[in-house]
């Protein structure tokens, strides 16, 4: 700053050369994002703009196929069966989840590192081997609940079209409580003990320290949760995609989840360019509402 | 220093990668040079033609190569097809994914190859499986003439002394075997658009009339409309299992306890049969569909499928020569040894098949069944060339129907035909 003229140059250069390194370091990381993420994107936007037709071949059709899309019933129910599904399934893990660290973190239980694994076990089983598990487990004619309606003179039936969607939710309840378990069961180890000795010595008791101390703790580790099983709900494929061919009749349609019915525009009825529209479409439905979870819930979040 | 010599010896190594790998592909057909066939098949018995063929060929070798079953083949075929690298020399295809690909230009016709004259030697209704416009686009190289499979033992139980021959005698077996109370049913039926195209087939019904890339959709046929009633009736008074679906773990179990009496499907399952219901040994027998009137042999189809030559395929000579050898020539019986059920007349008639028992059902000489099957399949029947988007489009349809019971199958197939309208005429197509 004392002399301007002859510092500047030195120090603009040294600047740019810190710069190169710093790029260099990003560029492999650079070079794999945009290969793996901002290329398909595009490509997929590129192709959204195409028909394919078994006769006639490919021919560019502008927004055709997002115009298409907007009025097409059998999207709009695979859109509304996912929002359904994540307003239920969602708060129901995200409470036991939470309910479970809690008793986790209680410092009251038995054999806490065994029930840790055994609660987080099922996140590592592939959806597609938890699908068929559970599908041979409520399968009625000749699975558990078989048996169990055998036993007990009743008549229940997981796999019917108004029961499937519930028995899907049991499913992905049970492979992701654990994982959102353990983010929330890391947060409350990172609660500093002598908070929890101040409120003992205010003679707070178990309950008010949970209320005041532990799930204000959590607050912001649930938006997360939240996002995070937004997507994954918004994204469900596995299990539609394997259960009709193990129990009849269970109301899945090529169209249950959009996921699903991409899918299938793409690979059956080789319309890749609708599937590609629909997949856009879908991931920015699922941002906006991943963005407004996010920015509701951290405001809340920051308030308190 | 050091790295830099590596990457010179790198460098060096790929270029010698590459040439070997330029010897390798740049192959040609003729002459002396060694030609590497690609062949795509879910069938395992192709696998058994390839010793007899590569020693009698000494300048082809043949590499068969397992690209998924059925959709997930003809998937990897598009996408091969559409990258322009990767396309085998020969491919598998069900008899209804033939038109999918031939129609657009996507296989060869085989006439170049003189394959007029093989016509006589093959069951006719599996030649028109492989025809289409008149022009010939694969080889027959398995069979699925409909056949009824039932359980002696639990028809017996019902106090039935033979399998029912009519419909007619059907519909009232139902009703004897559904009486035995539980879980007991003459079939099942989930939905199964094979057969039930397979039943409006031998009623004479020819909804698909396909011409081109024209398309005319009709279920309103005498055959067809009485086919459809017909099945209705069965699901109308319950007399089928409708909570057990084919393939699954549960129609293993109903095969296994005797509670299915009955199977109407492709031959092909004498093969696999045995090992879906391994207790079931010796109860079970095969015979010819039931028929519309007493003393008709007429029948139909319920899978089955060929191998043809992908119009970008690399080596099309040593191809049809393969093709030939296992679909017609001498790789037929090592094939057929192995389990392979073909629609050649010659290995049909051959006393082998007409003369061995099969102690799994009970001793029956099934091979005159199959025969007896296969030729009486009646012939005229066209798939459309987008069913395998039609036939997961009628699954979505369907299952509304089998669980809810509201609506009828005319209707579900009306709805169908409306929407195989719509889409064949947005990929091109003239469908009406």
């Amino acid at each position: 700053m004392t002399s301007p003229i002859t510092a500047q140059h030195p120090a603009s250069a040294g600047k740019r050369g810190r710069k190169q390194i710093g790029l260099a370091f990003i560029a492999p990381f650079g070079l794999l994002f945009m290969l793996v993420f901002i290329v398909p994107i595009f490509y997929a936007g590129y192709l959204s703009l195409f028909q394919q037709k078994l006769i006639g071949g490919n021919t560019f059709t502008g927004l055709a196929n997002y115009t298409k899309l907007f009025h097409d019933a059998q999207f709009w129910d695979g859109v509304g069966r996912v929002f359904s599904f994540t307003l239920v399934q969602v708060p129901v893990m995200l409470i036991l989840a939470m309910v479970l660290a809690l008793a986790l973190d209680s410092r009251r239980l038995h054999g806490t590192r065994f029930m840790r694994v055994s609660i987080f076990l099922p996140y590592a089983v592939p959806a597609v081997v938890s699908t068929l598990m559970w599908g041979f487990m409520l399968g009625v004619k000749y699975g558990l609940l078989g048996s169990l309606n055998d036993a007990l003179g009743t008549d229940l039936d997981p796999f019917t079209p108004s029961t499937t969607l519930i028995s899907i939710g049991v499913m992905v309840t049970w492979a992701f409580t654990g994982f959102n378990m353990l983010i929330f069961y890391a947060v409350l180890k990172a609660v500093p003990r002598e908070l929890y000795e101040a409120a003992a010595l205010d003679g707070a008791n178990e309950f008010q320290v949970v209320l005041r101390i532990k799930l204000p703790a959590l607050r912001q580790s649930l938006v997360i949760a939240i996002i995070f099983s937004i997507i994954g709900t918004f994204q469900i494929f596995s299990e539609p995609q394997i259960l009709p061919s193990m129990v009849a009749n269970s109301g899945i349609t090529t169209h249950y989840t959009p996921n699903l019915y991409a899918y299938n525009l793409a690979f059956t009825g080789s319309q890749q360019g609708y599937a590609a529209a629909l997949a856009l479409v879908m991931a920015a439905i699922t941002i906006a509402v991943a963005y407004a979870v996010q920015i509701r819930g951290l405001r809340n979040a920051f308030d308190h | 220093m050091r790295l830099r010599k590596q990457a010179k010896l790198l460098s060096a190594a790929l270029g010698l990668t590459l040439v070997l790998g330029a010897c390798s592909s740049g192959s040609s057909d003729s002459g002396d040079k060694q030609v590497k066939l690609t062949v795509w098949s879910w069938d395992d018995t192709v696998a058994k033609a390839v010793p007899g063929f590569e020693a009698a060929n000494p300048n082809i070798k043949v590499k068969v190569v397992n690209a998924g079953s059925s959709f997930d083949e003809y998937t990897a075929l598009d996408n091969a097809i559409q990258a322009g690298s990767g396309v085998p020399d020969l491919a598998m295809f069900e008899y209804f994914a033939v038109p999918y690909f031939a129609i657009p230009g996507k296989l060869d016709n085989l006439g170049e190859f003189g394959v007029d004259k093989l016509k006589k030697d093959y069951v006719d209704a599996a030649w028109n499986d492989v025809t289409v416009d008149g022009k010939v686009y694969a080889l027959p190289s398995d069979y699925g003439p409909s056949v009824m499979f039932y359980n002696q033992a639990t028809l017996k139980k019902a106090g039935l002394k033979e399998a029912p021959a009519t419909w007619d005698e059907y519909y009232q077996d139902a009703k004897k075997v559904r009486a035995l109370g539980g879980d007991h049913y003459i079939a099942q039926d989930t939905g199964d658009l094979f057969f039930l195209l397979s039943l409006i087939w031998q009623a004479g019904g020819r909804p698909f009339k396909v011409n081109g890339t024209k398309v005319h959709i009709d279920f309103s046929e005498p055959g067809t409309t009485k086919a459809v009633a017909f099945w209705q009736k069965m699901l109308d008074e319950h007399l089928l299992n409708t909570k057990v679906t084919a393939w699954s773990d549960d129609w293993n179990r109903t095969l296994n306890d005797g509670t299915l009496a009955s199977q109407i499907m492709g031959g092909w399952l004498t093969a696999s049969l045995p090992q879906r219901a391994p207790k079931a040994a010796g109860d079970f027998r095969v015979a010819l569909m039931p028929q519309w009137q007493k003393g008709d042999k007429v029948g139909a189809e319920n899978g089955g499928s060929g191998f043809g030559i992908p119009a970008a395929a690399p080596h099309k000579d040593a191809a049809f020569k393969f093709l030939e050898y296992f679909t017609h020539g001498g790789g037929l019986s090592p094939r057929v040894d192995a389990g392979a059920f073909v629609p050649n007349t010659s290995v049909l008639a051959s006393t082998d098949s007409q003369s061995k028992v099969n102690k799994y059902f009970g001793d029956q000489k099934v091979g005159p069944v199959l025969a007896e099957a296969s030729k009486s399949v009646a012939r005229g029947w066209q798939f459309p060339p987008f069913f395998e988007w039609a036939r997961s489009t009628y699954g979505d349809l369907v299952s509304k129907y089998y669980t809810t019971g509201k609506g009828s199958l005319a209707g579900i197939l009306e709805e169908w035909k409306q929407r195989m309208i719509k889409y064949g005429n947005e990929q091109g197509f003239e469908v009406d």
